[in-house]
C-alpha cells in the first residue's frame, strides 16, 4: 500500500474505534432516563441491606470511637448506637448520613473496662444493627516519639537485623563448591516462592473482608501484575541486554523481593497492633528474627560469586529489611484497609518474579540444571525452612 | 483449624511479661508502641463530670435518646375517666388496623402494624356490665383480627373471624370480669402479628369503683427491628427512653395507679421495678390479693395494678429490672412534686 492511504486509515481507524463508545454513551443516556423501569420488567428490587462497615475502634480512656463506613449504594443514616446491647450517647464527627462509601466516626463517652471484650453495635435508621466484636478493649496507642521509636526499633528487630545476620554466610558461600552454591539458589527461590504465596493469600484474604464496591480480587490482581511486571522490567534494565540478571543485580532483585514483602509485613504487624488485636511479646519478636534470617542467606546466594563491598552489603539489608520499619510506621499510624491488601498483592508479585528470575539463573549456572538433585532439594529445604521457622511466629 | 499465616497467629502469642527473656530494653520500646502509657495509673475513671456524661446520669430530660414532644403519648398514659355502673350501657369504640411507619427512638422507623396509628393501640375501658361494642376495620395490608382477654361468647374472640384487608367486623359482648386486661391481634403468624404492634390496654372498671387516683397506663412492648427475633429497642408505650426524657410529674402522697401490661414479644418475661418507694400490686387487677413490693414480673400477655403513695417529692427511677432492656430504652422517672 501508499504511504498517502495508510495515513488516511491511521485517522479513520480511530474515527471507527470511538463509534462502539458513542453509542454506548447513547444507550447508557437512554437507561438513565428511564429510570428503574426496566429493572421494574423483571420484579421489584429488595431493599437494601443498610448493613454498616465498621472499620475501626479506637479506645480512649472513658471514650469508645467507632469508625463506621458506609459499603452499600444507598444512603445509610446512623441512628442508635449501642455498647454491649445498650444505647449510649454519642456524638457524630463527620456526616449522619452517610454516602456511598463515605465514613464518619463515632465518639461515645464509655467506661469501658481494661482487657474484657466489648461489642459495639451501629443501626441504622431502618432499625438494622451492625455489630462488632472486640475481643479486648485496650487503650488505643496515639502518636508519640515513644511509640514512633518503638515501632522504629520493632521493624528493625524482624526487617533489617535478621536479613543482616543472615548476610553474613556470605563468607561461607564463597567457600561452597558450585553444587552447593545451586542448591543454596534453589533454597532462595524456595522462600521466596513461599512469601509469595503467602502474601497473595493474605491479599485475598484481606479484599475479601472489603466491600465489594473496592474491586475484591482485581484489586489484587491488580497489584500482582503491576509489581511483578516492574520486576520484570527492571531486571531486564539491571541485566543490560544480556540473557539473564546476575551477581550484585540478581542479589538487589532478591531483596526489593524480600523488601516489598517485609513491607507488607511491618504494615500488618503496626495496624494490628494499633487496633488491639496483636500482643506483640518477645518471642513473637524472636520468632521473626529466625524466620527472616532466612532472607538474609536468599540474598547472600546470588551474591556469592562477585566480590561485594561491604556498603553495598549494608544497601542490600536495609533494601531488603528497611521497609519493614516502614511499614510498622504506616500502619501503626495510617493504616488503610484498601491499601494494605494492595501491598500484599505487590509483595506477592515481586516475590514470584524473582522467583522466576532465579530460576533462571539456576538454570543456566547449576551442575546438571533444574533437575539437579542439589537443586530439587534446596529449592524443597526453602520452603521447609519458612514453613518451619514460621511456625515460631504462631 | 484457622489457616497459617503471619499475621494472623500474631494475635495468639504470648504477651511480654509472660516471657522469662532478658530483653528489658526491648520490652520498653514494645510497651510503648503497645499504648505508651503507664498501666498503675489511673486504670478507671476518677473524674465526676466525665462519669455524668455517661449512662443514666445523662439519659435524663434532654440528654435522653427519646422521640417528640412532651404530650405526644398522652393518649396512652392517661386512661379515659372510669364511668358509673350501669348495667346495659353500650360502650362504643372504633379501632382501625393500619401499616403505620413509626419512629421508636431517634431517627429509627419501624415499619408498623397498628390499632389507631398508634403502638400500643388505644387504651379501651369499659365499666363491667356495659355492653361493649368494638368496630374494626381493616386498612391494614394482612388479615387481622382483635382478641380480647375476658369473658366473652367464642364467636367474638378474635381467632376465628379474620377480617380481611378493607373489610370490618364489629365485635359485641358484655364487658367482664372487672380487671385490667389485653387486647390484640390474633392472626397468623402470631409472632409477627403482636410483635409488629397490634395489641393495647383494656379496663374493666368494678362495679363498686376504685378509689379516686391518678391513674397511667404503661404497656410493656419491644421492636426487633432488624428481624432476628430479637428485640433491639425495649419501650413502655411505644418510644425509648420517652419517660426519661419526659418524667411522669404526680404529687407526693397522692394515690398513683399504675394499669401496667407486658405486650413484649420474644422474650419471656419483663419487669416493672420502682426505685426510692414501695407499691402494692394486684395481679390481673382482680381479687383481693395485693403484693407489696418494688418489682414486679409479668410474663407476656400478664398485666396488673400497682397503687404507690410516694413519700418523698425528687425523681424516681422505674425501669425493666431485666438491666438489658432498661438500657435498651424501657427506662422512665416519676418526678413527684409537692
Amino acid at each position: 500500500m501508499e504511504a498517502g492511504s495508510a495515513t488516511t486509515s491511521g485517522v479513520a481507524w480511530r474515527l471507527w474505534a470511538l463509534v462502539p463508545i458513542v453509542l454506548l454513551a447513547l444507550a447508557v443516556a437512554v437507561v438513565v432516563s428511564q429510570g428503574d423501569r426496566v429493572v421494574d420488567l423483571v420484579g421489584g428490587t429488595p431493599p437494601p441491606a443498610d448493613e454498616f462497615d465498621i472499620r475501626r475502634v479506637e479506645f480512649r480512656r472513658g471514650e469508645v470511637e467507632i469508625r463506621v463506613r458506609n459499603p452499600q449504594r444507598d444512603d445509610l443514616t446512623i441512628a442508635t448506637v449501642t455498647v454491649d446491647d445498650a444505647i449510649v450517647p454519642y456524638t457524630v464527627d463527620g456526616p449522619t448520613t452517610l454516602g456511598r462509601l463515605r465514613s464518619s466516626t463515632i465518639v461515645v463517652p464509655y467506661d469501658w473496662v481494661d482487657d474484657e471484650p466489648i461489642s459495639v453495635g451501629v443501626t441504622s435508621s431502618t432499625g438494622i444493627q451492625t455489630t462488632k466484636e472486640i475481643q479486648a478493649a485496650v487503650l488505643t496507642p496515639q502518636p508519640s516519639v515513644r511509640g514512633f521509636l518503638g515501632y522504629g526499633l520493632i521493624g528493625l528487630l524482624v526487617g533489617v537485623l535478621p536479613v543482616a545476620l543472615g548476610l553474613l554466610w556470605l563468607p561461607a558461600l564463597r567457600r561452597a563448591d558450585k553444587r552447593w552454591l545451586a542448591s543454596f539458589m534453589a533454597l532462595t527461590a524456595g522462600l521466596l516462592t513461599f512469601l509469595g504465596v503467602e502474601a497473595l493469600s493474605e491479599a485475598l484474604d484481606l479484599q475479601a473482608a472489603l466491600p465489594s464496591a473496592f474491586g475484591g480480587a482485581g484489586l489484587v490482581l491488580l497489584g500482582l501484575a503491576a509489581s511483578a511486571l516492574g520486576m520484570t522490567f527492571l531486571s531486564s534494565r539491571l541485566s543490560r541486554g544480556q540473557v539473564g540478571v546476575t551477581g550484585l543485580a540478581l542479589a538487589l532483585l532478591v531483596a526489593i523481593g524480600i523488601g516489598v514483602h517485609n513491607f507488607g509485613e511491618g504494615l500488618a504487624i503496626g495496624t494490628s497492633f494499633s487496633v488491639g488485636e496483636l500482643q506483640l511479646g518477645a518471642f513473637l519478636v524472636i520468632g521473626f528474627m529466625v524466620h527472616n534470617v532466612t532472607e538474609g542467606l536468599g540474598i547472600a546466594a546470588p551474591a556469592s560469586g562477585v566480590r561485594v563491598p561491604v556498603d553495598r552489603l549494608a544497601g542490600l539489608a536495609l533494601v531488603a529489611g528497611g521497609p519493614a520499619v516502614l511499614g510498622a510506621w504506616l500502619g501503626g499510624y495510617a493504616s488503610s484497609d484498601v491499601v494494605t491488601p494492595l501491598f500484599f498483592a505487590i509483595a506477592a508479585g515481586a516475590a514470584l518474579q524473582v522467583v522466576f528470575e532465579v530460576g533462571r539463573y539456576v538454570a543456566r549456572t547449576a551442575p546438571g540444571g533444574l533437575r539437579s538433585g542439589w537443586v530439587i532439594g534446596g529449592y524443597l529445604a526453602g520452603i521447609a525452612a519458612m514453613w518451619a521457622t514460621g511456625l515460631l511466629v504462631g | 483449624m484457622p489457616k497459617f499465616t503471619r499475621r494472623r497467629l500474631l494475635a495468639s502469642t504470648a504477651p511480654l511479661a509472660a516471657a522469662p527473656l532478658g530483653l528489658a530494653a526491648m520490652g520498653r520500646a514494645t510497651n510503648a508502641g503497645a499504648g505508651g502509657h503507664d498501666h498503675s495509673a489511673h486504670r478507671s475513671l476518677a473524674n465526676h463530670e466525665h462519669a455524668l456524661k455517661m449512662g443514666h446520669a445523662a439519659m435524663i430530660g434532654d440528654g435522653a435518646p427519646a422521640v417528640g414532644g412532651p404530650n405526644d403519648l398522652d393518649a396512652l398514659l392517661y386512661p379515659p375517666p372510669a364511668l358509673p355502673h350501669e348495667p346495659g350501657r353500650v360502650s362504643a369504640h372504633t379501632l382501625v388496623a393500619t401499616d403505620e411507619e413509626i419512629e421508636i427512638a431517634p431517627g429509627v422507623f419501624f415499619p408498623a402494624w397498628t390499632y389507631n396509628r398508634t403502638v400500643p393501640g388505644p387504651i379501651v375501658r369499659a365499666t363491667e356490665g356495659d355492653l361493649l361494642r368494638v368496630r374494626f376495620i381493616n386498612s391494614g395490608s394482612h388479615p387481622h383480627t382483635i382478641h380480647f382477654h375476658g369473658i366473652h361468647p367464642t364467636n367474638m374472640d378474635g381467632v376465628f373471624e379474620p377480617v380481611v384487608p378493607g373489610a370490618e367486623f364489629t365485635y359485641e359482648f358484655p364487658a367482664q370480669p372487672a380487671g385490667f386486661h389485653v387486647y390484640h391481634c390474633h392472626a397468623t403468624p402470631l409472632k409477627k402479628h403482636i410483635h409488629k404492634g397490634l395489641y393495647g390496654a383494656f379496663i374493666i372498671d368494678p362495679k363498686e369503683p376504685r378509689e379516686p387516683a391518678r391513674e397511667l397506663v404503661l404497656v410493656m412492648n419491644g421492636f426487633d427491628t432488624d428481624g432476628d427475633g430479637e428485640n433491639n429497642f425495649y419501650t413502655v408505650n411505644g418510644r425509648t427512653f420517652y419517660y426519661a426524657r419526659y418524667p411522669i410529674k404526680v404529687r407526693k402522697g397522692e394515690l398513683v395507679r399504675v394499669y401496667l401490661a407486658n405486650l413484649t414479644e420474644f422474650d419471656l418475661i419483663n419487669s416493672f421495678h420502682l426505685h426510692s418507694d414501695f407499691f402494692r400490686y394486684q395481679p390481673t387487677g382482680t381479687g383481693d390479693h395485693w403484693e407489696y413490693t418494688d418489682t414486679v414480673m409479668q410474663c407476656q400477655g400478664q398485666r396488673g395494678v400497682l397503687e404507690i403513695r410516694f413519700a418523698n417529692q425528687g425523681t424516681f427511677m422505674f425501669h425493666a429490672h431485666q438491666s438489658e432492656f432498661t438500657e435498651l430504652g424501657w427506662m422512665g422517672f416519676f418526678q413527684v412534686e409537692p
